[in-house]
């Protein structure tokens, strides 16, 4: 075993991310102020240039370029460069929303900035892995890191809940995740990806199947697939609403990367899925009642983060057939996942965002009918938030509608019957999520203000609120170089 | 490039163009926002006034076509073009919206920026729908334009705004996302046989599903489109969306969004699904038959005028339904003449409405009585509107009922081909269809001789101010049309038959194609097609019009229950 440090260039947005957290972390404990805004400037200079580095390196590489780092630990092609450019920009995302929230809700917590960017860290990893070790080590960094992001409102109940919750559901599904590698260790003698690959159809059948079963299940608990979304709807709500919106759009997009490398690219390919080793046949089966369950959770809340979170389950479920279709060698499914990773990400991003205005000062208005008549009162806030609804329910001309529009065709190319059901069963659910988005947008324009609004004023928030839409709606008009990445 | 490309992208761009800058203007600024408003559709009426003066009236095609690559990665186009059925509504919908807007001026009185740009975005996105040539482009366009018509309910709309404008939303969105799989279906089928990627609809239209498939996927279109016209029994959401809705609002869905379901069959259902459509033509005609009666009668009943007015507009849009699936020249021409004159009536018989509601705050018939003394002028308009919509001969409701319903008896022997026997025949749908013809005229003329005729007994009715200049202008123009339409159709169909020809031609080789596995058109449809047209020109609309056996191409022996004969 040698060490190339030739790689560690093809690693730098992973050094990046966690060199720039431990630094954070480290000032953090020196520093003196009140404020901590300082350190949400470091927090988005250090993201963002990991995004720097991380469009650096994909336009160093060719396009169907691969190249395996330090002995088949971790892999460097475009697909994961697009994925680690996406978490720095959800991580910049992330820290803007972080300092005017800290400051009207008094958790003024340092350690968030250096955390956020550990997670990162970990998500990098889990877009780069090409082992089962690399997979599992990134797992936890990122796991680790929402935990205690998400425990940060020490003195509140509902946090602490919601943290113990995810945690103990969290601890639950690594220890899946490891028991189904082991497994598959056993099975294969390997936990390369690649020699994975090339030995599935030779190893122990029963082993095998248990093992990617688990390991199945462990990522459906980190995605909140139904029937393991039982934390999400109280992590969500409990979580301040930027650790939230890092949750629902970063973390998912993470686990997404994570199963596009294991199932989709190394596990996948041909009629694999479904013969020896089987993963797309829960799969196919959890993304059904995942998108169902999602949206019908969904009519029934009345808080909007719940709200959000029984969307976002709904969403896994769709990225899920994506998932399936790329496993099942559909050509155009690796691209129709990353365009919807992003427009997704993008999109909770600004929808927290606003959510996070319209709270204020002992007041989160989490409750739907707390935001009646906000269009009238604060048009531009209630604006975004309908982008991002219609975006999120898949209404052209946003990058929703033609992330499902990819998604499904995509499913559709793979030509299996199973997911021509489920693209009929995707669609069929836009119909219904339009019914609770529009909820939102019917009680921001069409009922009467109650009271006056004092929302959360900060730049850096208008900011995410302003461009999250601009670039969802630009996605949409324009898809096609979003395509190409 | 063709001359007067630039027409069509340019109509679809300046109201895009005119929301952005009403959204621009200050608040409180309500006159600027309404001129803005005006304006740019009052320029959009006239730069689409080109359309008609470059359009080819003997061509069938496409014509001003615009053809961009939009997303390249999956065939997506931005492909615009209009034929003979599309120009008269394309002139409909840039006619209306100006009219509309200059009506709103006092009726609209908050966020009146935002109620300009709802209705610039809604102008675009119907004009879109009309003249998209490309599926994706199309269904873009159909989503874009419910989201404005939600607002227009919900915000400006009555008491209860926000249960019609979410009622109205489902009722679209679960037709429209059927469609969505339905297209999806085509767009792979396409690429499996081709090998190509495209939305393009010149090239679906190419592709031959099997029989089953098309029956399948003309449903999921139909459902869509039926509710938008609204068939019986999917027209609960209208009457809820009209009696909520703000009377600009009321005006471009009956004068525009209804007509969208007509279209919907004649440019996309059909065409890509000619067998699905003989299989339910005969259930969707008569459901038309259903709903002309019901919606009258319902009409009859009502008191609130407006609702009156919504329910004739069932009954109406059911005639267009007839005459679309009576698959013959004449009642196809006769359905786009209708809807076009319902455009009109229609939108007059509401901006009338509003104009009593503004004056009276009520809509209920019983408030109402004697108002020709008290406002001569707008009677006269009125009553020129309201025969209009009730089908006096001279006026343009006549010549689209007229000829629907001679299409509906002409289409005797040819509807569909294999029609079943125990359905009622053609000629009995258009004697049991002309019967609303007569209720109609009853509860127009009903409507009319309360509000007007009588005692002006009601004393809150002897301060009403007759017509404003303002909304003389709105009148007028709509009162000359419907003379126009009435006296001089023929400048109107001549434009139409070419396209209508071809449609129908296309139609009946496409059908004749037969059952198999998805494929191209076979060489013999572009001789079939213009045999059929040649038929149907010499006046027979006949299956047997239908190719002769030795072209009967050798796949199409599936038990064909329907496939067409071709004995003579």
């Amino acid at each position: 075993m040698t060490f190339a440090s030739g790689d560690l260039l093809y690693i730098a947005p992973f050094l990046v991310l966690a060199l720039s957290g431990i630094l954070l972390v480290l000032a953090e404990a020196f520093y003196t102020g009140k404020d901590r805004t300082a350190l949400a400037g470091l927090t988005v200079a250090g993201a963002l240039s990991s995004t720097v580095v991380s469009v650096a390196l994909y336009r160093h590489l060719g396009a169907t370029e691969s190249r395996l780092l330090f002995t088949e630990m971790l892999v460097a092609d475009r697909t994961g460069y697009v994925l680690t450019a996406l978490f720095g920009v959800v991580a910049a995302l992330a820290a803007l929303l972080a300092p005017a929230h800290q400051r009207v809700h008094g958790w003024v917590v340092g350690e968030y900035y250096g955390i956020l960017l550990l997670a990162a860290s970990g998500m990098v990893l889990l877009a780069q892995a090409a082992n089962l070790a690399t997979v599992f080590l990134g797992v936890e960094t990122m796991s680790i890191g929402v935990y205690v992001m998400t425990a940060m409102r020490r003195r509140s109940k509902r946090g602490n809940e919601a943290a113990m919750k995810y945690f103990l559901m969290g601890a639950f599904s690594t220890a899946f995740l490891l028991y189904g590698m082991a497994l598959v260790y056993g099975a294969i003698g390997t936990t390369s990806l690649v020699q994975i690959q090339g030995r599935l159809v030779s190893g122990n059948l029963g082993l095998l199947t248990v093992g990617t079963f688990m390991m199945v299940a462990a990522f459906a608990f980190k995605i909140a697939a139904v029937p393991f979304h039982m934390w999400a709807p109280d992590a969500y709500e409990g979580a301040p609403t930027p650790v939230t919106a890092f949750m629902a759009a970063a973390v998912k997009a993470a686990a997404f990367a994570a199963m596009m490398r294991m199932f989709g690219q190394y596990m996948g390919g041909d009629r694999l899925p479904y013969g020896v080793i089987g993963w797309a046949s829960p799969m196919v089966v959890l993304a059904a009642i995942t998108i169902t369950v999602g949206n019908i959770a969904a009519i029934r809340q009345d808080n909007i983060k719940r709200m959000l979170a029984y969307s976002s389950i709904s969403h896994a479920g769709v990225l899920l057939v994506g998932l399936c279709a790329m496993g099942l060698g559909s050509a155009s499914g690796k691209p129709a996942l990353i365009y919807y990773l992003i427009s997704y990400s993008l999109t909770t991003m600004g929808a927290f965002a606003v959510v996070a205005y319209v709270g204020s000062k002992d007041q989160e208005r989490l409750d739907i009918d707390d935001w009646a008549g906000l269009a009238t009162r604060h048009p531009g806030a209630a604006l975004a938030m309908t982008l991002c609804l219609l975006s999120l329910g898949g209404m052209p001309p946003t990058g929703g509608f033609f992330a499902k529009f990819y998604v499904f065709k995509s499913a559709m190319d793979a030509q299996d019957q199973q997911l021509l059901w489920l693209t009929a069963i995707g669609v069929i659910n836009s119909a219904i999520s339009i019914y609770y988005y529009l909820r939102i947008v019917t009680t921001m324009y069409f009922k009467d203000p109650r009271g006056e609004i004092a929302p959360t004023r900060s730049a850096a928030l208008a900011f995410v609120m302003v461009a999250c839409p601009l670039v969802i709606l630009e996605m949409g008009l324009f898809p096609n170089w979003w395509l190409s990445l | 490039m063709n001359p007067g490309a630039w027409v069509l992208p340019l109509i679809l761009g300046l109201p895009l163009l005119g929301a952005l800058f009403a959204m621009c203007t200050p608040r409180g600024e309500h006159t600027l926002a309404r001129g803005i408003g005006i304006a740019t559709s009052a320029i959009t009426f006239l730069v689409s006034l080109f359309a008609l003066a470059y359009f080819d009236k003997s061509a069938a095609g496409y014509q001003l076509v615009t053809d961009a690559a939009w997303i390249p990665s999956v065939g997506v186009r931005f492909k615009t073009g209009i034929d003979g059925i599309t120009l008269w509504l394309v002139l409909l919908t840039t006619f209306l919206t100006p009219v509309t807007l200059l009506a709103a001026t006092k009726s609209i009185d908050k966020h009146v920026r935002e109620f300009v740009a709802a209705m610039l975005i809604l102008e675009t996105g119907m004009l879109g729908a009309f003249v998209a040539v490309d599926a994706f482009l199309f269904y873009v366009m159909w989503e874009v334009m419910l989201i404005p018509m939600y607002l227009l309910i919900g915000i400006w709309g009555g008491q209860r705004r926000i249960y019609a404008s979410i009622k109205f939303v489902i009722f679209t969105m679960v037709g429209s996302l059927l469609m969505l799989v339905a297209i999806f279906y085509v767009y792979v089928s396409y690429a499996e046989v081709t090998g190509v990627y495209t939305t393009d609809l010149e090239k679906l239209q190419t592709l031959v599903l099997p029989h089953q498939a098309q029956v399948w996927c003309f449903a999921a279109f139909a459902l869509a489109f039926a509710i938008k016209i609204p068939l019986f029994p999917l027209h609960t959401w209208l009457p809820d969306a009209h009696v909520e809705a703000p009377t600009p609002g009321s005006v471009i869905l009956a004068g525009v969004l209804l007509k969208l379901g007509i279209f919907g069959f004649i440019r996309w259902a059909m065409p890509l699904f000619p067998y699905g459509a003989s299989v339910l033509a005969p259930y969707i005609a008569i459901l038309a038959v259903i709903g002309i009666v019901y919606g009258a009668l319902v009409a009859y009943a009502q008191d609130d005028v407006k609702k009156l007015v919504a329910y004739s507009s069932v009954s109406h849009l059911g005639f267009c339904a007839l005459g679309l699936f009576a698959l013959t020249p004449a009642g196809i021409e006769g359905s786009i003449y209708a809807m076009l004159s319902h455009g009109l009536t229609t939108g007059g018989l509401f901006l009338g409405i509003g104009m009593l509601y503004e004056r009276r705050h009520t809509r209920r018939l019983a408030e109402y009585g004697g108002l020709w003394k008290q406002m001569p002028v707008f009677a006269g308009l009125y009553l020129v509107i309201v025969m209009g919509s009730a089908g006096l001969p001279a006026l343009s409701g006549f010549v689209g009922e007229f000829l629907t319903l001679f299409g509906t008896f002409n289409a005797g022997d040819t509807f569909p081909e294999g029609y079943p026997t125990y359905l009622p025949k053609p000629r009995l749908l258009g004697a049991i269809a002309a019967t609303g013809v007569v209720v109609g005229a009853i509860y127009l003329l009903f409507m009319f001789q309360k509000v007007f005729f009588g005692p002006l007994d009601k004393s809150r009715n002897g301060q009403l101010a007759d017509l404003s200049g303002r909304e003389k202008a709105v009148f007028i123009p709509i009162v000359i049309l419907i003379f126009v339409m009435g006296i001089f159709p023929r400048p109107f169909l001549k434009r139409m038959e070419p396209s209508v020809n071809a449609f129908l031609g296309a139609y009946h080789a496409k059908l004749a194609e037969g059952d198999g596995p998805a494929r191209l058109l076979s060489e013999q449809f572009g001789s079939r097609s213009r045999r059929a047209i040649e038929r149907i020109r010499r006046g027979g609309a006949s299956p047997d019009a239908l190719p002769s056996p030795d072209t009967e191409p050798a796949g199409a022996g599936a038990p064909g229950q329907l496939a067409p004969r071709g004995q003579p």
